[in-house]
Parts: structure tokens; C-alpha cells; sequence
């Protein structure tokens, strides 16, 4: 009897200590820095400026147009040949390729709905005036600004799923029904929200004070979180529940593209973003408030905007490399090293100290990678759209 | 993603010094900057800055005499990051010393300096406020 009552103890004080090496000491400070990473998923997308956001019908069209080869110059390309469902919404490839292969990667569209700048120079600032970029561009898809009136006047299906999202049938102004088409494909893309990741349950295990379910998330992860919201001050650009502030940044890639041309980044879409007619400034803004402008209107162009890029989100980033906006680096270990060892020389002459050689050890390495790949989740088939007109 | 506004909860109390100066900014909330020159309150609209969503600043100013004073230009930076905002602020008069700054935005956790520039005749300073961002 007393022989069981020992094993009973050793057997309980050893549940004890597995379970206390399972959970970190969190401080109430970094759960507080933790629980601003959520909660996941946000609420839908609603964007004023599209009047077919959030619209069921407006959705429909949207994902028919995604997936739809016609609205290309040799009707061979859509939206989906390049944002791939099964790709994370991207290509796989380091350097997206449309009629030719073009200077940047091609980015995913998970969770893009939530954003104010699109574009990895942000020269667009709504999701469907950037839309309106790839269809028109010759690099891209080469449509031609009548195409896609051309196929909703043409298309009976495509008509009729016209007249359901905007309410009446289209019309002659090509302009308008490509911005239109547009606006379909943002509210479409808008729906894109990543799953919830194992992340997802330690942050809200970890805020709930429920600390069983918080030392199922890895020791590996655990650490890597503390480094990410620590020392490594990856949280002060990758912040909020989708890890990044939606605005800027120069990392040290480098941006030559080639000998003699460079990419200047976030200074070239702003220049691009102030010419467009497309703009939330233009006539085509569907907000009567216009209170979605006062990011347009009070952003500056500054000198220090030259090789900043988007700082992209971190959610299913461990599954969509290659990384950066030129697809420099393969996988995600290889964005770790960069960090770890990057060379302030390799910053333009505005760079900041935000970004420092971490120095990282192979295990503070490891961690950081594992806590990445936390926020990544299997993503089920995605069944074929509805019908545009049953 | 809350500013630590510790300060917003806190009644703003016309000091004895303040004269006339229009400190009031109707929601008995903000902050109150001052030098040997100039007075000057302020919050911001909404009261809750965010870290990545635009806001408006409220702001009175006056001369410690109680004289008008006029608001030239308002702008941040992180001095620990050397950066300022990617935003430019632009400013309206409402009269009476009032003034709106609209356009800002913080695009990062941390500490934001603000500069005021103000000006009374000749005479221009700039007042400076810190508040952190978390």
C-alpha cells in the first residue's frame, strides 16, 4: 500500500514537472504584447468604398472574374493563375510571371482584405483600385481597359451576375464596368481570411489564464514568441492579429534589380498611387463620407520611402515562400539568417535602427522558426463558387 | 493595440495661471503642455489613438498673458528609431485659439514625440509632448 501511494506521488509530482516545462513564465506584460496578436479571425471585411463588399452576389462575380482567362489580352491568364488557392494564394515562384516575368514576387492574398495599402509599394489604396493594375498592365495580364466591359455585356452569365451584385445591367461606360469588375474581384478576395493556427489557441489559452491548454503550444514556439515580441523586436512592424502594420519598410535587400535599375520601392508607388485616377480621391470612391481618404490625402512622399516595401503578414507565411518582395530568399530560415546577420551597410543611408543583426544562436534560430510556423494551418479544398445565375 | 492614455482619464483642471486661454476642450479630458511663453491643451479625437489607424488632434493655445496664439504646424517622430510619421498632419483654425490637426498616424508601438510650433507675432516656439504607445 505504501509502495502505491509512492508510485502515485512520483507518478503526479512527475505530471507536475512535464507540465511546468510545457508553459513559459509569461509575464503580464508579454501576455499583453501576446494578446495583441489576436483575437483570430477578425470580423468580415467591409469596405466603404466598394459597394459590392461584404454583398453576397458582388462575392459570386467576384470569384467567377477571379478564376476567368478572358479578361486577359490572350485569354490564357486569369487572377488564379498567379494566386493560387493551393499555393496559399500565390505562385510558389521567387519572381511572379505574367506575359513576361516581372520584378517582384507574386504576394498572397490571405487576410489582404484587411489592408490600406496594396501592393508591395502600396500604389494602391483600395483592394479593388489595385485590382484594376494587373488587368490592364502589359507585363500582367494585358486586358486592355474595354475587355472586361466587353465580356459583362457579352456573357449572359457574366451579365445577369453583374445585374445581381449592382442592381442594374451593364452598362457602356467601359471605365466604369472595368472598375466595376474590379471592385467584384476586391469583394471576392476580401473573403481570403486564413484559419485559425495553433497560435491562435495559445494566444487565447494564454489570456484566458487557462494554462493546461496553453502548454499544448510547443516549448520550441514558446520561445521563439518570447524572442519575436523581446529582444528580436519583431512586433514593433509584424504587430496586431495579422502581424504587420500594413505600412513600410527597408530590410536591407537589396534593390538593384539588375545592373544599373533599381526598385524604388514605396517612393515609386506613391508617385504611382497620386497619378491614378483610380485612387479613393477619385470619382469611383463609392463612400459619400469619404472618411476612407485621410490616408491618401496626409501621406508623404519622403526621400527615406526609396527601397521601403510593404511589410507583409506572417499568417500562412511559413507556407508560401519563396520571401521579400523579390523572392530573394527561399525559405523561411533563410528570412531567420537575414535578420540574424544582416549588415547595416546594406541599408540605405535613411535605414533606421529598427533593423540590427539579431546575432542569433542556432537554437534562438530554431525557435523563432518554430514559432513562424505556429502560424501557419491546413487550409481546406475550396469548393467550387456558386452559380452566377441558377 | 491601446495608447497607455493614462492621462486621458484624467479631468483636466484649469490651472489659476490660465487666464482666458481656451484650455477646455469640451470633454474635460487631454493633456496641457506649457513654457514660459505659451499654454496649450490638447486630446485626441478619438480619444483612443491606435497604433495604425488615423486620428484628429484637438488643440487650444494661447500666451501665458492670455494673448491669441496661433498653431503653425504639429508632427511626431520616434526618436528611438530616428523616423517620423509617414503622414503629414494639416491644420484648420476654428477660432478662439482652437485648432484641429488632422492626418495623423502612428505606425508603430513605442514612444512618439509630438512638436507643436506655435506663434505669438514675432514669436515662435516649439512645445513637445511624449506619449507611448503600446
Amino acid at each position: 500500500m505504501i509502495r502505491l501511494v509512492l508510485l502515485v506521488a512520483l507518478l503526479a509530482a512527475g505530471t507536475v514537472g512535464v507540465r511546468a516545462q510545457q508553459l513559459l513564465d509569461w509575464s503580464p506584460e508579454e501576455i499583453s504584447a501576446v494578446g495583441q496578436h489576436g483575437p483570430w479571425p477578425p470580423p468580415p471585411v467591409q469596405d466603404p468604398s466598394n459597394r459590392v463588399s461584404g454583398i453576397a452576389a458582388g462575392v459570386v462575380l467576384g470569384e467567377h472574374l477571379f478564376n476567368e482567362p478572358r479578361l486577359s489580352g490572350d485569354g490564357r491568364m486569369s487572377c488564379a493563375t498567379c494566386h493560387q488557392a493551393g499555393r496559399e494564394w500565390s505562385d510558389g515562384l521567387a519572381k511572379a510571371r505574367g506575359a513576361v516575368e516581372l520584378d517582384r514576387r507574386t504576394p498572397s492574398l490571405w487576410n489582404i482584405g484587411y489592408l490600406h495599402w496594396f501592393g508591395w509599394d502600396g500604389a494602391g489604396d483600395s483592394l479593388w483600385a489595385q485590382s484594376i493594375r494587373p488587368l490592364l498592365d502589359p507585363r500582367e495580364m494585358n486586358g486592355g481597359p474595354t475587355r472586361a466591359g466587353e465580356l459583362l455585356r457579352n456573357d449572359a452569365a457574366f451579365a445577369c451576375g453583374y445585374e445581381k451584385a449592382f442592381g442594374s445591367k451593364p452598362g457602356t461606360d467601359d471605365e466604369r464596368l472595368l472598375v466595376d469588375t474590379a471592385k467584384a474581384l476586391a469583394a471576392f478576395q476580401a473573403t481570403l481570411v486564413s484559419p485559425r493556427t495553433p497560435f491562435d489557441e495559445f494566444r487565447d489559452a494564454l489570456v484566458d489564464g487557462d494554462r493546461d491548454r496553453a502548454s499544448r503550444y510547443p516549448l520550441a514556439a514558446q520561445r521563439g514568441l518570447k524572442l519575436f515580441i523581446g529582444d528580436a523586436n519583431c512586433n514593433l512592424c509584424h504587430l496586431g492579429p495579422r502581424f504587420t502594420s500594413g505600412e513600410f519598410g527597408d530590410i536591407g535587400i537589396p534593390f538593384f534589380v539588375r545592373p544599373g535599375v533599381v526598385d524604388p520601392g514605396r517612393l515609386g508607388g506613391l508617385q504611382r498611387l497620386s497619378a491614378s485616377p483610380f485612387n479613393l480621391l477619385g470619382k469611383y470612391n463609392d463612400d459619400v463620407t469619404a472618411s476612407n481618404t485621410r490616408r491618401v490625402r496626409h501621406v508623404q512622399r519622403q526621400h527615406s520611402n526609396f527601397g521601403e516595401f510593404r511589410v507583409p503578414g506572417l499568417r500562412q507565411a511559413g507556407r508560401s515562400g519563396p520571401y521579400m518582395h523579390n523572392g530573394s530568399l527561399a525559405r523561411i530560415e533563410d528570412v531567420v539568417r537575414h535578420y540574424s546577420e544582416v549588415s547595416p551597410d546594406r541599408l540605405h543611408s535613411d535605414g533606421t535602427p529598427l533593423v540590427r543583426p539579431l546575432g542569433l544562436t542556432p537554437q534562438q534560430s530554431a525557435d523563432l522558426v518554430a514559432f513562424l510556423r505556429s502560424l501557419d494551418a491546413e487550409t481546406p479544398p475550396r469548393p467550387a463558387p456558386a452559380p452566377l445565375c441558377p | 493595440m491601446r495608447l497607455a492614455a493614462a492621462l486621458l482619464g484624467v479631468l483636466l483642471a484649469t490651472p489659476a495661471w490660465a487666464g482666458d486661454c481656451p484650455l477646455d476642450l469640451g470633454r474635460g479630458t487631454g493633456w496641457v503642455v506649457f513654457s514660459d511663453d505659451y499654454l496649450m491643451a490638447f486630446r485626441a479625437d478619438p480619444l483612443h489613438i491606435e497604433v495604425g489607424e488615423p486620428f484628429a488632434l484637438l488643440i487650444n493655445v494661447c500666451t501665458r498673458r492670455g494673448g491669441a496664439a496661433e498653431l503653425l504646424a504639429v508632427d511626431a517622430n520616434m526618436p528611438a528609431h530616428r523616423h517620423g510619421m509617414n503622414y503629414r498632419a494639416t491644420i484648420v483654425a476654428k477660432g478662439d485659439g482652437r485648432f484641429r490637426a488632422e492626418g495623423l498616424l502612428f505606425h508603430m508601438p513605442g514612444r512618439w514625440e509630438i512638436n507643436f510650433d506655435v506663434r505669438a507675432g514675432d514669436e515662435s516656439e516649439r512645445l513637445t509632448h511624449d506619449i507611448i504607445l503600446k
